[in-house]
């Protein structure tokens, strides 16, 4: 029996220890790959931007932008829309005009080559009916439900913006300044105790209702906020625009998706290479990617505050210090030690004598130093 | 009258006999022969009195069945009429048997010498051509006792023989049944394995795997480490038919694929057939693989359990009534959970569970007439770290009787059903909860006979039908709130029928041959709605030309063609042959899978008006040699494969609920070729085997009716195609007590297609692949070490236990099973997934009773 235990015991050990997943870096020559890359719709009710960008090396991490490229936008109609070339990879149009129900396409010529995205008719995107949140292991899940009763749409994509505002841990009066004396903040401009922070949405967001009788998106999940994250310290913002799909845009972000978010596990597919609706004309056989879709976009915004959640337990640690006000000391701490003055502590006898400051970490005092930005934004 | 004498003559040790006239003669020490034996003076009335002999002969025969003594060594058996004309040849048949159980034994030698030799088939019977007169009858089988029979051959007879099991004794007895079959056999690519040798193999938590140990020998490949799927001289997954007591399995693995389907407890052996396929066997390209299970102890009921860290199994046999009917039972259960349990976090509301059941009755009619009745149910349920469960399960049941109609004409009659299903459901969102399901189901019947004429001429010959019903998948809601809107991919249905003669011609010793021929005709029934497509335009929804209804049986499509098997040995020596072969195939169902596993959500395909059968043809040759005494057996084969009108998915291509699935598959043609080299030591204190392959299989898109080409048409190499493979087993017994394996496999790892670049959509870096299967995960290598511990060797006690003990991938390597790259909060991270990323050790207690 003793022997059992042990051996049983020794199973445990095997199957803990054993993690099945180690990172892998392949050893490939490095293939020359510089395939086009096209992102972008063609916008009904607003703007237009389409991005032109290569695909580089799998080392190389920069964004390679196309910017030598004119695009015009062609209708079924006949009628052509140029694309005013922004410089930096993006062309821009701030409203094409185009009528729904119409045909559209994109053509590109850029380094000699010519390429043209199949044609599109454009079609109205549903209202998002709803953004709504539930808690889920202690985090947050956001999801968007929408509906289209005509039953024409079936398939939508979102992509979100995420605003949340940061407040430092200690309200700061005093600044340091470069010449090595510390004085009162001038407010409001001086003012780092409030601030917002924005993500954008990395994920392929898609959901289809073709397999429902009626045509409503209930609870598509969007994003999922961890729990004790930073974005509920104080209030966080979604905003949600969302985009009619056809069935072949769909097929394309779901391979896109499969492809690149979600490959590896015994079950799921092998990757596939992925074709968009773009050609090259001059030579077929060379790969584009991207899909290019001419739709309206609609969208919506919610606010979630700290007070609708009571038990979301954001926590900063920081620690308290107290600066002798001495040039020396002043110009140890704040000059180099890494902190920063937010209070000051005044001589019990004279109010107007500082006799040391209070400080602690940047990070603490300083909303900027946790990446937010000062700048209220307009729908806050 | 004589009794009379008797009583009165014996005690005095006199002897008498009777003439013909009542003349009484008494005599001490020889008895006087008062009359002729009959057919003396070969006339003619006596072949009808021979005729009538025959009968008494059969009564002794049945007689000594029904008593099932173990053949004495002691006595002149006899066969054949009594006769004193002894002419030419007799054919002497009969069914070898162990003593104990009444089991059948197969592949057990019966010889008087070894021009006059044979083979017991799957059911104990033999079939022997000897010269009349006095002979001694050897039969050796693994496992028992060597037996020879002093045996006087008067004519063609019944000769059924029951042999003592081996008790092994603790002076070394060395079995050599079979010893020289690898050369003398005309077939040729044919692995046969007993039970025996499967236990011995090291495995995964101790579990005795039959699925494993096939992808240990030469030119089988493994799909990859968690599955059973096998890879047979460049084929994939599904081109294997897997036959378990005739009953077609469809999906043979159980617990994600890390254990086989079958009871390791209940399987007596198995036969892999490569290259020469039976021309009773079809319907798949690249092999059959034949599971056997055992017959029930026919004396006494006996039983086995096991315990291990995953499964535990119960197995009870024993006679229904005594000698003549018998059934035996196996179960198998597992309690995984507390593993999944242990597993990192990601996993950890994961489920798992599976169980199979395992009935075979057989009852002996008489002598000539044997039923059977079998019976697998198994079932699998779990869920992978989410609210999705998946479910699938096989239930197969036939019924066989085999007769034998004179000595030389058996026949053997098979009818059965199989069924293959499985379930996805997910209820956790009410809205969109929903079931999938999926189905095969499959009728069968057949008809085989083997015509023995004589030494030199055997014929095979039947035929056969099945009816195929696919419910290619329903998707209905799951619960009164779900909105799923229900939806069925249509039945489809098949009727594949066949017919055959195979020719087995040996016209000296040194050289035989084996000649099949099957021809099949298939037919893609209805009721269905078929879609036609422009021909040379890609089938799309846009290029339909035609959507045509059928009726109920109707004829929507047939194909039809006769498949080739032929086989040559030619011996040089007693101990070198050489042999070749030739062999075509069709198959008319198909996996389409885009996962490199057999994943439990793979779909099956009919052959129907838009997709043709595969084909397939081999080519090999054989060169086989045995060394010191036939003690170490060697071989060489070599061959080369055409593969056409297979089907690979098309990229992107969605598969589950397709109501068009000819639109997601690209046809293929593919080419195999490779050699197999095999040093086996099948006795001996040391025993076991060393493999090398080298196989290669490429596939190509053809391009027809202008469908999208993978890799723009090149040749690619299929995911399975791993070109060097090296197996070493080994088994040491110190003792009858202790033995000790060995399992180490090295092979190269299996295409991949990796990414190559990186660019930028959605916000997020993402990863370029390169074409298809131009790269290569890292080797795979592994060892595995088992110890078998008995307990002691009496033969009268209750219970007889063992232990096995052992460790799997003794050497912690991290193979990786698959290479994956994903974008994770905007950076592109690659990992190697590995299953097993430690040694696991095991541990197994079995007991018998």
């Amino acid at each position: 029996m003793r022997n059992n235990k042990i051996i049983w015991l020794c199973l445990l050990a095997g199957l803990i220890l054993s993690s099945c997943r180690d990172r892998y870096e392949p050893d490939i020559d490095a293939a020359v790959t510089s395939y086009l890359v096209a992102e972008g719709i063609l916008n009904t009710n607003g703007p237009t931007t389409i991005r032109l960008s290569r695909s580089t090396q799998l080392d190389t991490f920069l964004l390679r932008p196309e910017t030598s490229a004119s695009l015009v936008v062609e209708g079924r109609d006949n009628s052509a829309r140029p694309l005013l070339n922004m410089g930096d990879g993006r062309f821009y149009s701030p409203d094409l005009n185009l009528s729904m129900g119409e045909e559209y396409r994109v053509k590109i010529s850029s380094q000699g080559y010519d390429y043209v995205s199949e044609y599109v008719q454009a079609v109205v995107t549903p209202e998002v009916d709803s953004i709504s949140w539930k808690l889920e292991d202690e985090g947050l899940r956001i999801y968007a439900n929408t509906h289209d009763p005509s039953g024409n749409t079936r398939y939508y994509r979102w992509e979100y913006e995420e605003t949340w505002e940061v407040r430092a841990y200690y309200y700061a009066s005093y600044i340091y300044l470069p010449d090595g004396t510390v004085r009162e903040r001038i407010m409001p401009a001086e003012e780092v105790y409030q601030g917002w922070k924005y993500n954008n949405s990395t994920s392929i967001l898609t959901a289809t209702s073709a397999k429902l009788q009626t045509d409503i998106i209930s609870e598509a999940p969007l994003t999922f906020i961890p729990p004790r994250d930073e974005k509920l310290a104080v209030r966080y913002s979604i905003l949600v625009r969302q985009y009619a799909l056809d069935k072949k845009g769909y097929a394309f972000y779901q391979m896109m998706k499969r492809n690149t978010e979600s490959l590896g596990t015994v079950f799921d597919p092998q990757p596939t290479d992925i074709r968009g609706n773009i050609t090259c004309v001059t030579d077929p056989s060379i790969p584009v990617i991207g899909y290019i879709g001419a739709n309206s976009i609609t969208e919506k915004r919610i606010f979630i505050n700290r007070s609708q959640l009571p038990a979301w337990g954001f926590r900063q640690t920081c620690q308290d210090y107290e600066v002798m006000n001495h040039p020396d000391s002043i110009n140890l701490a704040f000059g180099g030690g890494g902190l920063e003055p937010y209070d000051a502590v005044f001589s019990e006898f004279n109010p107007d004598i500082i006799v040391k400051y209070k400080a602690s970490g940047p990070i603490c005092v300083d909303v900027r130093r946790r990446g937010a930005s000062l700048t209220r934004p307009v729908y806050w | 009258m004589p009794d009379l004498l008797n009583e009165a003559l014996a005690p005095a040790g006199l002897l008498f006999s009777i003439d013909n006239q009542d003349r009484v003669f008494i005599t001490k020490g020889i008895r006087v022969v008062t009359a002729l034996p009959p057919g003396f003076f070969n006339s003619g009335p006596a072949t009808v009195k021979q005729a009538e002999q025959k009968d008494t002969v059969r009564d002794f025969h049945t007689e000594l069945t029904r008593q099932r003594q173990e053949a004495s060594e002691n006595r002149l058996y006899e066969v054949g009429p009594r006769t004193n004309t002894l002419k030419g040849n007799a054919i002497v048949s009969g069914v070898v048997r162990n003593g104990k159980t009444g089991e059948p034994l197969i592949n057990a030698s019966v010889f008087i010498s070894s021009a006059h030799a044979a083979v017991t088939d799957a059911y104990g019977q033999y079939s022997l051509t000897v010269p009349t007169g006095k002979h001694t009858l050897t039969i050796m089988a693994i496992g028992m006792k060597d037996t020879r029979l002093p045996l006087m051959v008067y004519g063609d007879g019944k000769f059924n023989i029951d042999i003592a099991e081996q008790v092994i004794t603790l002076k070394e007895v060395v079995v050599s049944a079979q010893k020289s079959s690898n050369v003398m056999q005309v077939q040729m690519g044919v692995e046969r394995l007993s039970v025996e040798n499967i236990r011995r193999v090291p495995s995964l938590f101790g579990e005795a795997d039959v699925l494993r140990v096939i992808t240990t020998l030469p030119g089988v490949k493994t799909v990859g480490e968690a599955s059973t799927g096998f890879n047979v001289r460049g084929g994939s997954a599904d081109q294997n038919l897997i036959l378990f007591n005739d009953a077609t399995i469809y999906n043979p693995s159980h617990f994600f694929g890390m254990f086989s389907a079958f009871n390791p407890e209940l399987v007596k052996d198995i036969e892999l057939y490569k290259s020469s396929i039976p021309a009773r066997l079809g319907g798949r390209l690249a092999s059959v693989l034949d599971i056997n299970s055992r017959e029930g102890n026919k004396k006494t009921i006996t039983g086995s359990a096991g315990i291990g860290a995953i499964t535990s199994r119960i197995n009870l046999e024993g006679p229904i009534t005594k000698d003549r009917t018998s059934f035996i039972f196996g179960g198998r259960s597992t309690y995984a959970n507390w593993l999944l349990d242990l597993l990192p976090d990601e996993y950890k509301n994961s489920r798992a569970s599976f169980q199979d059941i395992n009935l075979g009755i057989s009852h002996q009619v008489d002598s000539f007439n044997t039923i059977y009745l079998n019976g697998y149910f198994s079932n699998d349920r779990f869920s992978l770290n989410s609210d999705t469960t998946y479910g699938y399960s096989n239930r197969n049941v036939n019924i066989k009787w085999k007769k034998s109609f004179t000595n030389k004409l058996t026949g053997i009659f098979v009818a059965g059903f199989d069924e293959y299903q499985y379930k996805v459901i997910s209820e956790e969102n009410k809205v969109n909860a929903f079931r999938l399901q999926f189905k095969v189901q499959q009728l069968f019947a057949k008809a085989n006979f083997t015509y023995y004429r004589n030494q030199q001429h055997s014929f095979d010959f039947g035929a056969g039908a099945l009816r195929y019903g696919l419910d290619p998948g329903s998707f209905t809601p799951s619960g009164s709130e779900s909105q799923v809107m229900p939806e069925k991919v249509e039945r489809e249905q098949g009727l594949e029928s066949h017919l055959y003669l195979s020719h087995r011609f040996n016209p000296s010793n040194k050289i035989s041959f084996n000649t099949g021929l099957r021809y099949v005709v298939y037919n893609f029934l209805g009721p269905k709605t078929v879609s036609y497509y422009a021909p040379g335009l890609p089938r799309s929804e846009d290029n339909v030309t035609d959507v045509k209804e059928y009726a109920s049986g109707k004829f929507i499509k047939t194909y039809h063609a006769p498949e080739f098997r032929f086989s040559v040995r030619y011996a040089l020596t007693n101990t070198f042959s050489v042999k070749a072969g030739y062999n075509s195939m069709r198959q008319y169902i198909h996996m389409l899978s885009n996962t490199t596993a057999i994943a439990p959500t793979d779909i099956w395909k009919l052959s129907d008006a838009n997709i043709k059968p595969q084909r397939g043809d081999q080519v090999s040759l054989g060169f086989y040699k045995n060394l010191k005494s036939n003690t170490i057996e060697t071989s060489v084969e070599v061959y080369y494969k055409r593969i056409k009108d297979y089907l690979d998915y098309a990229p992107g291509a969605n598969l589950v609920m397709n109501q068009a699935i000819e639109r997601e598959v690209v046809n293929t043609r593919g080419k195999a070729y490779g050699a197999e080299l095999m040093i086996k030591k099948p006795g001996g204190k040391l025993n076991g085997w060393i493999s090398y392959t080298y196989s290669r299989v490429l596939l190509q898109s053809t391009g027809e009716d202008a469908a999208p080409q993978v890799n723009n048409g090149k040749f690619y190499p299929a995911n399975y195609d791993k070109p060097h493979d090296v197996t070493v087993m080994a088994t040491f017994r110190v003792n009858h007590r202790f033995s000790l394996s060995l399992n180490s496999t090295y092979s190269t790892g299996r295409p991949i297609t990796l990414p190559i670049g990186r660019y930028y959509y959605a916000g997020s870096p993402r990863v370029l692949y390169s074409d298809r299967n131009q790269y290569r995960i890292p080797d795979y290598m592994r060892t595995d070490f088992s110890m078998n511990i008995e307990g002691n060797h009496k033969v009268h006690q209750k219970t007889h236990n063992s232990w096995t003990i052992g460790v799997y991938n003794m050497l912690g390597r991290r193979n990786p099973y698959s290479v994956y790259f994903i974008s994770e909060g905007g950076a592109i991270n690659g990992y190697r997934l590995s299953i097993f990323g430690s040694a696991i050790p095991f541990i197994n207690y079995n007991i018998r009773f």
